[in-house]
């Protein structure tokens, strides 16, 4: 190929007819889409009918990579997949730190596409361009930890790289994740299409090597990262010395803004119980890093004293520390510790468990559900001991864990009595820790994400920071795009979205100068900024063909009718006239249609789109 | 009766489990240092996880018993200012060197099949110097040969 970073083929794997095939990336395709969020959504537009059901035989998992993987650019350890979701039915990436991201351009593919579904449990080994089907019956139903080391023992390599589902993803649990190390891919139920495959595990070795397009320019650029990273607070001394739970006394005492039982409040009184200078203090071990970062804000955290002495875990992050923590009304980091690594075990989403947790009690505590429903137990705010044992039942669908196991928006449907009105979710994917209410741009970006309720698309981090005023209304709409442009370039590298911080909320000449010493491109910020609209058009078409328009781009009705309670953000939320006329000026932007939300045909055709456009219509969608 | 001699001094990469946080930018810095190319089958320096907080590091050690240089039949090894040196004329790519080693510190080079062992790229190592941590450290000890 004439550009850097690709390997110029992805694998399609059948697993029905355990045949393999290769996909060629031409030099066009790698400029068109980069990479990662790009490949993967261009493939399963084209691949998925996005009528059919996530656990369909048809239904594609991409695991790909980006031109950043396998090289020494700080924060590039990652790897990205996506599928059709079980828990949001569109279109889905979740992006995990790990060094298998790097392992696949070493065997020299930049991705693979997983598609059928094999007859009996199956882990992938994938070296060097060679692919075996390996049984897996006697990893089935085992733990994540234990089913890489099986599978490290059985290959014969301590070193080798493999992710795997637990239990959740195996009995379908909508929201399991798939675990790397210790690192989870984590959110809207990837794993779950690979239980549904009989898939336990992906391991993968290489040993060749992944290159840069101008080594002189990319050694400067790296100079560069080394200089100003240490200007950044966030980045030289925040991140590396508490981690992301540094965000517990920043967002929830500072700014009052951590979702508390179930969203009731989001001033959590005890937040002094479960922050990161705590974390740091009493529970500390170690830090760790995703592979080739120099930030390190992944730490080992471990109970010495107390109820839950012993529990240990890579983590928890402050998604977890809101979702099992101030959420569920509970302020003992030790359960949260243990939560986080049983999560991590059986192989689901600490976010959407936590807040499926949380919705549970507030329904049990307004008597929609009942200890009949319970299993006797009391599942009030505050019970870290239910909040612990339904991990490995709603992993097993035993009892109330099968209807756990579904998320809390079918949850909210079968228990009924105006809970939606509560479910915590945004297209079915459950919100994280971050305020719809306190921040403008969250309450417009949750509702218009691909993904629903995630705080990857947009980022919070601008409105923290200042960098947009987090009460405005007006310019809010072009602060989001801005946002989700960045963020989507950032996926298509498999980059972490921490680099904000260094190269800009939105897409900056930064970025571009990030990119092309790496790639070669010599991409414009114009032109990459096209490339990230356009990978977003894609994937809006592909959930306007699973029928997501305008009147799915909401919030659930707390946000939109109950203002924060109480704390510093006293007042704030987002009401229904104000997010609409954030909506307009939203579409406006895009080029989609106002009253659909659809992209129109117009913009696609800009985009390089015009087939996409056309399948819209042959779908009977007019754009 | 063997005689314990204080000879030269010979050099040690020091590695601090505390430190380390699993980041491997070693790997990556050590065979971009050697080959201009990013990769980890290329590197001469490896870090095993073995659970939450169980790390290693497989690196050459100049250890006493030069293990290597006992099991080549071809005699292709030696030791020399403070580094084991390959002959690529006399080895034949056998890899009883790496089996012999108990520290996991050759590997055979994927192409050539040579062995490839830290040689402190020229007295001022790469991993040392990039390690974000400072988990590595180049020290120098009392060679002790008996």
């Amino acid at each position: 190929m004439k550009y850097s970073g690709y390997k110029g083929r992805v694998l399609a794997i059948n697993l029905t007819t355990k045949k393999t095939s290769t996909i060629e990336v031409t030099d066009e395709f790698a400029r068109k889409y980069i990479g990662g969020n790009g490949f993967a959504v261009r493939y399963l537009f084209d691949m998925v009918d996005p009528r059919m059901d996530a656990f369909d035989v048809t239904n594609v998992v991409a695991m790909m990579t980006g031109p950043f993987q396998g090289i020494n650019s700080p924060t590039a350890g990652k790897y990205y997949m996506a599928t059709k979701s079980p828990l949001t039915n569109g279109y889905f990436d979740s992006v995990s730190g790990g060094f298998i991201g790097a392992q696949i351009k070493y065997a020299g593919y930049d991705g693979f596409l997983i598609t059928g579904k094999a007859d009996k449990p199956t882990y992938l080994f994938v070296e060097d361009g060679k692919v075996e089907f390996r049984p897996a019956e006697r990893l089935w139903g085992k733990l994540t930890g234990e089913t890489q080391e099986m599978i490290k023992e059985e290959v014969g390599d301590p070193n080798l790289c493999v992710s795997a589902i637990g239990p959740a993803g195996e009995n379908l649990v909508r929201y399991a994740c798939v675990i790397t190390e210790y690192r989870a891919a984590g959110r809207g139920g990837v794993g779950a299409v690979l239980g549904s495959k009989k898939l336990k595990a992906i391991a993968v070795r290489g040993s060749g090597t992944n290159e840069v397009a101008d080594p002189e320019a990319y050694e400067a650029w790296m100079q560069w990262y080394k200089e100003e990273a240490k200007k950044v607070p966030g980045i030289a001394v925040g991140l590396p010395t508490y981690g992301t739970p540094a965000l517990v006394a920043s967002i929830g005492k500072m700014l009052g803004a951590m979702g508390s039982y179930n969203h009731q409040t989001e001033f959590f009184q005890n937040w002094e119980n479960i922050s990161g200078e705590r974390l740091k203090k009493e529970f500390w071990d170690k830090d760790t890093a995703c592979p080739a970062c120099p930030i390190a804000c992944s730490k080992v955290f471990s109970a010495k004293s107390g109820k839950w002495k012993g529990a240990i875990s890579e983590g928890p992050e402050y998604e977890t520390i809101y979702s099992l923590g101030s959420m569920c009304g509970i302020d003992d980091l030790g359960a949260i510790i243990k939560g986080d690594s049983l999560c991590d075990e059986w192989g689901m989403d600490t976010v959407t468990y936590g807040v499926m947790v949380s919705f549970l009690m507030e329904a049990y505590e307004k008597g929609l559900v009942t200890k009949d429903n319970t299993d006797g137990v009391e599942f009030k705010f505050g019970n870290d001991d239910a909040m612990i044992a339904y991990i490995e039942k709603t992993a097993k669908r035993e009892g109330l864990g099968n209807l756990m196991a579904e998320g809390s928006l079918r949850a909210s449907r079968v228990i009924g009595g105006g809970s939606e009105r509560f479910a915590i979710q945004v297209k079915g994917l459950e919100i994280p820790g971050h305020s719809a209410r306190a921040l403008r741009g969250m309450a417009l970006g949750y509702s218009t994400a691909t993904r629903g309720g995630s705080h990857h698309d947009p980022r919070p981090t601008g409105e923290y920071a200042g960098a947009s005023d987090r009460k405005a209304v007006e310019g809010k709409a072009a602060w989001v795009i801005g946002t989700q442009q960045m963020t989507t370039i950032g996926d298509s590298l498999v980059n972490c979205h921490f680099l904000e911080r260094l190269l800009g909320f939105t897409l900056t000449q930064k970025w571009v100068d990030m990119i092309n010493p790496v790639t070669g491109f010599g991409y414009t910020l114009e032109e990459l900024t096209t490339v990230a609209e356009r990978i977003l058009d894609l994937e809006r078409a592909f959930n306007v063909r699973t029928g997501i328009r305008r009147k799915d781009d909401t919030l659930p009705r707390r946000f939109l009718e109950e203002p924060i309670p109480e704390g510093p953000s006293q007042g704030m939320y987002t009401d229904e006239p104000t997010l609409n006329k954030m909506l307009d000026d939203f579409y406006a932007l895009k080029g989609w249609d106002p009253k659909t939300g659809v992209p129109t045909r117009e913009k696609l055709v800009r985009m390089g789109l015009e087939d996409v456009a056309d399948c819209l219509n042959k779908s009977g969608i007019s754009c | 009766m063997s005689v314990v001699v204080a000879q030269e001094k010979k050099p040690l990469i020091r590695f601090d489990i505390k430190k380390c946080a699993f980041c491997k930018i070693c790997e990556l810095s050590c065979s971009k240092y050697h080959y201009k190319k990013f990769g980890d089958s290329i590197s001469r320096i490896t870090i095993i996880r073995k659970g939450p907080l169980m790390f290693k590091c497989h690196i050459c050690t100049r250890c006493e018993k030069r293990f290597c240089i006992t099991a080549c039949p071809t005699k292709a090894l030696s030791y020399k200012g403070g580094n084991i040196v390959v002959d690529p004329k006399l080895c034949n790519s056998c890899g009883d060197c790496v089996k012999a080693c108990p520290f996991h510190g050759i590997k055979l080079h994927p192409e050539n099949k040579l062995p490839i062992i830290c040689d402190l790229c020229d007295g001022d190592p790469s991993c040392v110097k990039d390690c974000p941590k400072g988990a590595l450290s180049l020290v120098w000890l009392p060679e002790v040969r008996k």
